[in-house]
């Protein structure tokens, strides 16, 4: 088979070009280094996101103590207890008899201290869980989702956009009509709806699936869309008419030439779908429909500080909405960035 | 006359009649009052009406012929002037007040009063909430007209909490006779009645609603109560109920003036209690909460009649019926650390049916469950609940596996929320299995009520002074015995011992005699454990310093007197 | 002309039927027989109920139910709310109502304020106007809108002067109609902008793309060569051009806003069709879902036969090949 070699020098351009752009290259390591994070949680975070200590609640982030009588020692931290304050404001308030040095590398963990002290870099929640750690747990939830919603929702709009560009004919208006169903169910009725639909008993791992599904249904077919008009295009190519004069099936023309094609110019609405839907989810678990309790996604660990209270005594706990917002930023603008990048060949096949 | 002392006194005529001019017109009336309630009302009738919503609405709209005293907690007359009462105690004469009015101008009568009752309350076709507290020992009360404003009613026994009971409200007659006719009254004056056919004695009628924004009440134009200086009431023209799902809105609109009181819970404190002087308000503190808030479980053996699906799983109720696993549960309930979270450390732990607020009737001395979570797992252990296949999860002696449906009132609050994760968290260390389930209250209440099918539930009930009042949940067969309600006979023994100690208890007249009964009723309670207590709240409520005439109690919130309250023209805090 | 628009109704008709059969399928694929728990309910009187498993033929096979639903539908039979205790239709109205005007003030905010925007933008490619722009439009449709909403009502709780949340002020009853508008316009101004602002960053830079792209046209270099003013150039040559594309959009920037709307509804206490969803899911009060999502559907349905009326108004060249 003749590959398309002007098609692969383009998309080499393309990406030297998106190499270029310092911005775009900036957020993608910013989202690798993410990515990371949330693999790398187990070992990073000093606790498990169910670890709780309900003494600590709302307890403000540790500080960590470097000096000690005027001498510089190894890091480590004062014992804190609860008291209220004469408008029952939280306060606590250190006991400098209880020291907990931290400690590095223990028990397969990076950095932590030893019971019963607790040590909270970013503060606690409500029932003394280190938000750090559930952040970077979330991390895993919010992130995954994203891309697991986003690769089903490529692979149903590429069976559906490739095959209703390649065909043609009432098959292209049979399936962009479905498609354009899809379209207008506003996505968060659609979320709700389907929502209501998924039953009480799910446990966490059920919920997370029902989630992903519901995420990738209303987003499979503005891609859907895309990929049709991209591959009503390449169908008109000198190697598509070759091959099909060569008498290579239909099924394997679509899967082994033009599909590859599109997910290069598609990468660009990828990215913007997998921001689309990190903020999906993040509002659906805000009104408590999305992943539940306690098992932390950025989205749920924001629900805790939907209050004026949170806010201005625990400010701490807004801290997952600046993750969101930096995930959800990147993903922009390595999306717009590539669409920068292919921005010469898009003008020329544009519908 | 000389000039000069007709001119003195004329001025002297012209101050008096200033005095009373001025005393007379006073500028106490107008005005509104903005509150929030947190959902719709479920209903207008206050016959069927079971939560509490309902209930705050019509409690603007209906009176009864007897009312508490705020302050001495004593029954004092309201749309009865006076009663005698016959040598044995049985039969109770009522007289009604001549000067009262219905609010489409129809005079109130005795017809009215025995309507209520006899074709009420009493209608076995009315699933109405008071009939089980008016019925003693099985018996039905006798109510009948003995003329025009007099009505006798004869009690089959002696009945203590009887006055008290008469603060029942009394419905019209000439609105609600067809109804009752068709066998229609339980869908009367529903929430979509036009608010213009909604007719009470009240201080206030309903002037509009819209669902899911407000209510809007206005000064009944008929109202018979006068102020002690003859004005008739009440003063303010409006009353306004906001309806605020989220109690974070509710403060933030409280904050920024468009509500003029609204409840203060223990986090809100701190953010409160510094911007008092600044936005010119008062926090009151009333004491412990009058009402409950419990976990119990469905130990409703019955099935529902039309799709023959028993009401709970057979193997759950096996557990739910077995007083082990409860006391287990009771011992999984960290109050201490639900009063620091939730409540931000106000409140104090509960223990028993009866609030420390009720006073007389009100028994410390109740079986007390620590949080100890070892003794919990021994006490499953030793009832045969333990893991014995090792997936982490505990099983019963017959090997199914322990999870259940915890259901909680849906709340954006993520304080409010804490409670049932606190005790889900200790439940799951416990080894079981709990699903969380948030539902909308009145779908939560009808689970309760009607369809029965629900394993677990974190809700409460409202409380009072009077024991008895609680009947409808206590008795066996009363329709809030929520574990199990509506029995045509006692389940169990300690059910049937607590039937006799309501039908005793209603009967007996001497305060002491009654004060044992009911300790031993509240001991029967937290040693059966058919509810498992949390904590009981601190009352507190933030007011505007606006209003004239507010004497908050302990007993009535801030405005059980709402007839008698206006806005003052000049502010100034007012005694507390 | 009018053929594409008859064109267009047959086909969202059919959109309709699908959507509404596939909210039917859902809502049936919830376990367990609505109807028993109904039954037992004492305020819901035993007609309605018999009377509702009548109309929908509740033993029957799942597409007959369909049809006869469809056919209740059309008949302004919309089911019952069991949370509610009444027909569906005595809530959906005002409802409905009260998310239109918030969604369409949103539109007319976000077009109002993003076109110019993205047109200034072009003009100053790469100054710093251009890159201040560029740099908010990333983070307003980076943060979550709920978020944004918590926070803008916190301050707002501060600065005092706007109303936090709610559709009304407690007295509107009283309110002569301009003060009632007023009071409602009032209220509108903080969810609507934050619902906006998110839709604004992006068409803003969709129209700036646009805008630069016509720029580039070989058409626009021969009018500036002509010595045509530059006002003209850009103004009656390149933007229309530009902005056509744009209508396109406008079916799908109204579906966006609609379903950003319910987010915000919630959070903001607007008492519209977005937060009378949630209340219905929570109370799985399941017609009410059910209606609610038809007719966030037929909502949007009108909204996308508007916008392609509008663009055939606006582009002549789908004007003129209609006309053949």
């Amino acid at each position: 088979m003749q590959k398309a070699s002007n098609h692969n020098s383009r998309t080499q351009l393309a990406f030297a070009s998106f190499r270029r752009n310092r911005v775009g290259m900036l957020c993608l390591w910013t989202l690798v280094i993410l990515y990371g994070m949330a693999v790398f949680a187990d070992f990073i975070c000093p606790y498990s996101y169910q670890d709780e200590d309900r003494n600590f609640s709302y307890c403000p982030p540790t500080a960590v103590e470097l000096m000690d009588q005027g001498r510089w020692v190894r890091p480590f931290v004062y014992g804190r207890a609860l008291t209220f304050d004469a408008v029952h404001r939280r306060v606590y308030v250190i006991d400098q008899t209880q020291r907990y040095p931290i400690r590095f590398l223990k028990g397969g963990r990076l950095f932590g201290v030893d019971a019963p002290g607790r040590f909270y870099w970013w503060g606690a929640d409500a029932r003394g869980r280190d938000i750090f750690s559930r952040i970077w747990y979330g991390a895993r939830i919010s992130l995954s989702i994203g891309l697991l919603g986003v690769a089903i929702s490529f692979i149903l709009g590429l069976l559906i956009g490739g095959i209703a560009g390649y065909y043609g004919g009432w098959v292209d208006t049979v399936l962009m009509r479905l498609c354009e169903m899809f379209m207008m169910i506003p996505g968060f009725y659609l979320m709700l709806a389907l929502r209501a639909a998924v039953p009480e008993n799910f446990n966490s791992v059920q919920v997370y699936l029902s989630v992903v599904v519901i995420l990738a249904l209303i987003g499979w077919a503005s891609l859907a869309r895309i990929i049709r008009g991209m591959a009503l295009s390449l169908r008109e190519r000198d190697f598509v008419l070759a091959a099909k004069t060569l008498g290579v099936p239909d099924i394997v023309i679509i899967f082994k030439h033009i599909l590859p094609q599109t997910l290069s110019f598609s990468m660009a609405t990828l990215m913007l779908t997998v921001s689309s839907y990190i903020l999906a989810e993040a509002g659906l678990s805000v009104v408590g429909l999305g992943i539940q309790d306690p098992v932390p996604s950025w989205g749920n660990l924001l629900s805790d500080a939907m209050g004026i209270v949170p806010v201005i005594f625990a400010p701490w706990i807004l801290l997952p909405g600046l993750f969101i917002f930096i995930a959800v930023m990147c993903f922009n603008v390595v999306g717009d960035s590539l669409r920068d990048a292919f921005d010469p060949m898009f003008s020329g096949d544009s519908q | 006359m000389p000039p000069n002392k007709l001119f003195i006194g004329f001025f002297i005529f012209c101050l008096i009649s200033w005095a009373f001019i001025a005393h007379a017109s006073s500028d106490h009336y107008g005005g509104s009052l903005v509150i929030a309630t947190s959902s719709d009302p479920k209903t207008f009738n206050d016959i069927v009406s079971t939560d509490a919503n309902s209930g705050a609405v019509t409690s603007l709209l209906f009176e009864g012929l007897t009312t508490a005293d705020p302050f001495t907690l004593k029954v004092i007359p309201d749309l009865a002037r006076s009663w005698d009462i016959s040598p044995n105690g049985l039969q109770w004469t009522f007289h009604l007040r001549e000067d009262v009015k219905w609010s489409d101008g129809t005079p109130f009568n005795a017809d009215d009063v025995v309507f209520t009752f006899n074709d009420l309350i009493y209608n076995p076709d009315v699933p109405s909430s008071s009939k089980d507290v008016l019925t003693i020992d099985g018996k039905l009360l006798k109510v009948e007209k003995i003329d025009d404003h007099t009505v006798r009613f004869t009690l089959p026994v002696k009945f203590a909490p009887f006055l008290r009971a008469m603060s029942q409200s009394i419905l019209p007659k000439h609105c609600l006779e067809e109804a009752v006719k068709q066998k229609k009254f339980s869908f009367a004056w529903g929430i979509d009645t036009p608010p213009v056919q909604i007719i009470g004695t009240g201080p206030f009628i309903l002037s509009e609603y819209h669902p899911g924004e407000r209510l809007v009440f206005k000064r009944n134009p008929y109202y018979w109560k006068k102020s002690q200086e003859g004005e008739s009431l009440p003063y303010l023209d409006k009353v306004i109920y906001l309806i605020i799902s989220s109690p974070e809105a509710q403060l933030l609109k409280f904050i920024d003036g468009e509500l003029d009181a609204t409840s203060v819970s223990g986090p809100d404190y701190p953010l409160l209690k510094p911007l008092e002087a600044q936005k010119n308000f008062h926090i009151y503190d009333a004491g412990a909460d009058f009402g409950t808030r419990f976990i119990t479980f469905n130990q409703n053996p019955g099935s529902n009649p039309n799709s023959h699906k028993s009401f709970v799983d057979p193997a759950k109720l096996s557990w739910f019926t077995n007083l082990n696993f409860r006391r287990a549960i009771a011992h999984a309930i960290d109050k201490k650390k639900i009063i620091e979270i939730l409540n931000n450390g106000f409140g104090q732990a509960q223990n028993g049916p009866m609030s420390p607020s009720s006073g007389f009737f009100y028994d410390p001395h109740v079986t007390v469950y620590d949080y100890n979570l070892e003794k919990a797992r021994m006490i499953l252990k030793q009832a045969g609940f333990d893991d014995r296949q090792g997936s982490g999860i505990i099983q019963d002696p017959q090997g199914h596996p322990v999870e259940f449906n915890l259901l909680t009132i849906a709340t954006d609050d993520p304080l409010e929320q804490q409670l049932a994760y606190i005790i889900r968290s200790d439940l799951e260390k416990l080894g079981m299995k709990v699903n969380l389930v948030p539902l909308e209250f009145n779908s939560l209440v009808n689970k309760l009520t009607s369809s029965f099918d629900w394993d677990a539930v974190i809700i409460g009930l409202t409380g009072g002074v009077e024991p008895h009042f609680g009947q409808n949940v206590w008795a066996s067969s009363g329709g809030l015995h929520l574990w199990n309600p509506h029995q045509p006979k006692p389940a169990t023994a300690w059910e049937a011992r607590v039937d006799e100690i309501y039908d005793q208890g209603a009967q007996e007249l001497d305060e002491n005699k009654r004060k044992v009964l009911y300790d031993e009723f509240q001991r029967i309670v937290t040693d059966q454990l058919p509810v498992i207590y949390t904590v009981l709240n601190t009352d507190m409520y933030a007011v505007r310093n606006k209003f004239g005439n507010l004497k908050p109690t302990v007993n009535g919130g801030a405005f059980h007197n709402i007839e008698e309250i206006y806005i003052m023209r000049h502010p100034e805090r007012s005694e507390e | 002309m009018f053929k594409h628009i008859i064109q267009r109704l047959c086909s969202t008709i059919l959109l309709l039927l699908a959507v509404s059969f596939f909210t039917f399928w859902l809502m049936h694929a919830t376990p367990g027989n609505f109807f028993d728990s109904l039954r037992l309910n004492p305020q819901i009187s035993q007609e309605t109920v018999a009377r509702y498993e009548k109309l929908y033929h509740l033993n029957d096979p799942l597409l007959v139910q369909y049809g006869h639903w469809v056919i209740n539908i059309l008949h302004g039979e919309w089911g019952y709310s069991f949370y509610y205790n009444v027909p569906v239709t005595h809530v959906l109205g005002s409802r409905l109502f009260n998310t239109f005007i918030l969604s369409f003030t949103s539109l007319i905010l976000t077009w109002g304020i993003a076109i110019p925007l993205g047109i200034w933008a072009a003009l100053r490619r790469n100054q710093w106007v251009d890159r201040i722009l560029s740099v908010f439009s990333f983070a307003a449709f980076s943060t979550p809108s709920f978020f944004l909403a918590v926070l803008v009502l916190y301050w707002a709780s501060r600065w005092g002067g706007l109303p936090l949340g709610g559709m009304h002020s407690p007295n509107y009853d009283d309110m002569s109609i301009v003060g009632k508008i007023k009071d409602t316009a009032l209220h509108l101004v903080i969810p609507a902008s934050v619902l906006s602002l998110s839709a604004m960053a992006s068409l803003q830079r969709i129209m700036r793309g646009n805008m630069l792209g016509v720029l580039r046209q070989q058409y626009i270099l021969a009018a500036r060569a002509k010595g045509l003013p530059e006002r003209v150039v850009i103004y009656r040559h390149a933007l229309r051009n530009a902005f056509n594309p744009l209508v396109t959009l406008l079916g799908y920037e109204f579906a966006s806003l609609l379903s950003g709307a319910a987010l915000i509804e919630i959070v903001c206490s607007w008492p519209g069709l977005g937060s009378l969803l949630l209340t219905a899911v929570r109370a799985k009060d399941v017609y009410l879902v059910m209606s609610s999502t038809l007719l966030a559907g037929v909502l949007l349905v009108m909204g996308n036969v508007l916008s392609d009326i509008l663009l055939t108004w606006v582009d002549p060249r789908i004007r003129h090949a209609k006309g053949k």
